[in-house]
């Protein structure tokens, strides 16, 4: 199986502070890939290294071999796009033209129109994530979950085989998370997206990942698939809890004992 | 709320019209007067001493206001992309006091390098504007923050240029025109100089319109369309300098401008750059001209400086639309 990343004695501090602490880790192809930890465990600043927000102190970071310092911007939003946990829009901005930013990837300096290919990949993007009928609205007067949806076919537009999310089901009913968590699982499942994402909700990074990474005070403590690795011990390593362990569908279910 | 398209279009071509419509107005205000067919004759077809007498006294401020006002407000539209900050103005934060500050030494001290003027006064703006991005820069721009550090800079600026001002006895009268923002004297000449160089800085904001709409985005989400934000701001806040000290080093400190009009303009045609650019330049072409004219006629045959006039109308407006930002702040 091929990695996407390859990361190798990560380190990163603020300040003083270290929050990653010579970190190794391998992200697999074609998974749905989620990182869990308690709070502070380092998984927004790691979240924010791969995806070139912020960088590393030492150690290295490869997207399919290549260092990601060396990549340009542009071209990194080619192959990844991310959806960040808090986003916003102008007031008066409809749903298609914000999904039309995704392009900005592929346009030179000064491009005013969007090309046939262009045109294409918004259409895509709309029609995965169920949005085409609200193309005319604007972004303002959507539901969250609408609003989360369409973020998302903003990323797709971007037309990568790679996609972060951080932390897509906050703000939102429950409803709605679940209708974003398929969504995650049909871009993985029927589109073949490797999906990078950090949960709140450790039974929803469960049952809807391939793949669990789990961090402790700026390392991995744990990653495998989740029927495998998710144990109490693990649990109250990570959270400080003492959580049951069950099963729901033959995935891992954790509530309190 | 979303915008029409037949609303823009309507916008677009009844601002056009008025601007016209002001632009014969003003040809026919003062002792002169014309009627537009004699204009069109006199201008293209057959010489006629009236129409001469208005080409080369009155043509050059009407076309120095339109362009001069077009640039004011679109440098406005650019800062307040950057910023993030609807009250942003480059005569509130100082830029265009800064610039008008180097281009008052440069026209009493270098006059021979009168034409050079913009690129000195482009200086004075880029050190305000430096001034005010660091002096108000706490981990970030807070509007509030911005405006009030402005307001010091601007201060500041003002004072240096009155002090050189009273202190040379005023004897240098290019720079006077420049401290009072008065546009009564201006030549084919001065035309030339702004509108070479506002060219440049026009064209170049058409250039960055789809830069501006993504910078309404959060940071990150910006920086995952793979665009590089801190330099996309430098750039777009060197063309909105560019712009306002262009403009500042012919026709003088114009505050407020750069803040009514795309405020307007944003009601009507909506915060897609692609649209309220260009449509800024019309609207700013067409409020500083009314300016200008009711300077000319509301105490004739005395004239009010159309920076006075801007001062008068703007100052409520901004009062009205800081209280309106402090309900949204909090």
């Amino acid at each position: 199986m091929d990695n996407v990343f390859d990361i190798k004695g990560l380190t990163f501090s603020y300040g003083t502070n270290e929050v990653i602490k010579g970190l190794d880790l391998s992200i697999k192809q074609g998974k749905v890939t989620t990182l869990i930890g308690a709070n502070g465990c380092g998984k927004s600043t790691l979240f924010n290294l791969i995806t070139k927000n912020l960088r590393p102190q030492s150690g290295e970071i490869r997207l399919e071999g290549k260092d990601i310092s060396q990549v340009k911007l542009k071209d990194f939003a080619r192959q990844v796009a991310i959806v960040h946990q808090y986003n916003t829009a102008p007031a008066d901005i409809s749903v298609e033209k914000l999904v039309a930013f995704g392009r900005t990837p592929y346009h030179g300096f000064g491009s005013l129109s969007n090309s046939e290919e262009d045109e294409e990949k918004i259409k895509r993007a709309l029609e995965i994530t169920n949005t085409e009928k609200l193309k005319d609205k604007a972004v303002a007067q959507l539901s969250g979950g609408q609003k989360q949806r369409v973020w998302i076919a903003m990323a797709l537009a971007q037309d990568t085989k790679i996609l972060f999310l951080d932390e897509p089901t906050t703000y939102l009913d429950i409803r709605y998370q679940l209708q974003i968590l398929k969504l995650v699982r049909k871009l993985n499942e029927e589109y073949g997206m490797t999906v990078i994402m950090v949960l709140h909700d450790i039974n929803q990074s469960l049952y809807y990942s391939d793949e669990i990474v789990a961090m402790k005070d700026g390392r991995i403590t744990a990653q495998g698939k989740p029927e495998e690795i998710i144990t109490s011990e693990l649990i109250k390593n990570v959270y400080d809890v003492e959580l049951g362990i069950s099963a729901v569908n033959g995935k891992p279910f954790v509530l309190p004992v | 709320m979303m915008i029409k398209k037949k609303k823009v279009v309507l916008s677009y071509i009844i601002t056009a019209v008025l601007l016209f419509a002001l632009f014969l107005v003003a040809v026919n205000t003062g002792s002169l007067k014309i009627t537009p067919k004699e204009l069109f004759d006199g201008l293209f077809i057959k010489y006629n001493k009236t129409v001469a007498t208005i080409y080369d006294l009155r043509f050059p401020r009407i076309f120095i206001a339109m362009i001069g006002g077009a640039a004011m407000a679109v440098s406005g539209v650019l800062l307040q992309a950057v910023m993030k900050n609807p009250l942003a103005d480059p005569g509130i934060i100082g830029i265009s006091s800064g610039a008008s500050f180097t281009a008052v030494l440069i026209t009493a001290f270098f006059p021979t390098l009168y034409f050079f003027t913009p690129l000195f006064a482009f200086i004075g703006g880029v050190v305000a504007c430096l001034l005010v991005y660091s002096l108000s820069w706490r981990g970030g721009l807070s509007p509030l923050r911005i405006i009030l550090v402005g307001v010091a800079v601007n201060a500041m600026f003002t004072g240096l240029m009155s002090a050189f001002n009273s202190g040379t006895g005023s004897t240098y009268s290019g720079a006077a025109s420049i401290v009072n923002a008065n546009i009564t004297m201006k030549t084919w000449d001065d035309f030339q100089t702004l509108a070479i160089y506002s060219a440049v800085g026009l064209v170049l904001s058409l250039l960055v319109c789809s830069k501006c709409n993504l910078l309404a985005l959060e940071d990150k989400t910006a920086r995952s369309l793979g665009v590089n934000v801190n330099g996309t701001r430098l750039m777009i806040s060197g063309i909105a300098v560019l712009l306002a000290s262009i403009s500042t080093a012919v026709i003088g400190p114009i505050s407020f401008l750069g803040l009514i009009v795309p405020h307007i303009a944003r009601l009507l045609v909506g915060s897609d750059h692609k649209r309220l650019i260009p449509y800024s330049m019309i609207l700013g072409a067409f409020v500083f001209l009314l300016a200008d004219t009711i300077g000319r006629t509301i105490a004739s045959p005395y004239e009010i400086s159309a920076s006075v006039i801007m001062s008068v109308i703007g100052g409520p407006f901004f009062i009205i639309l800081l209280r309106r930002s402090d309900k949204r702040h909090g």
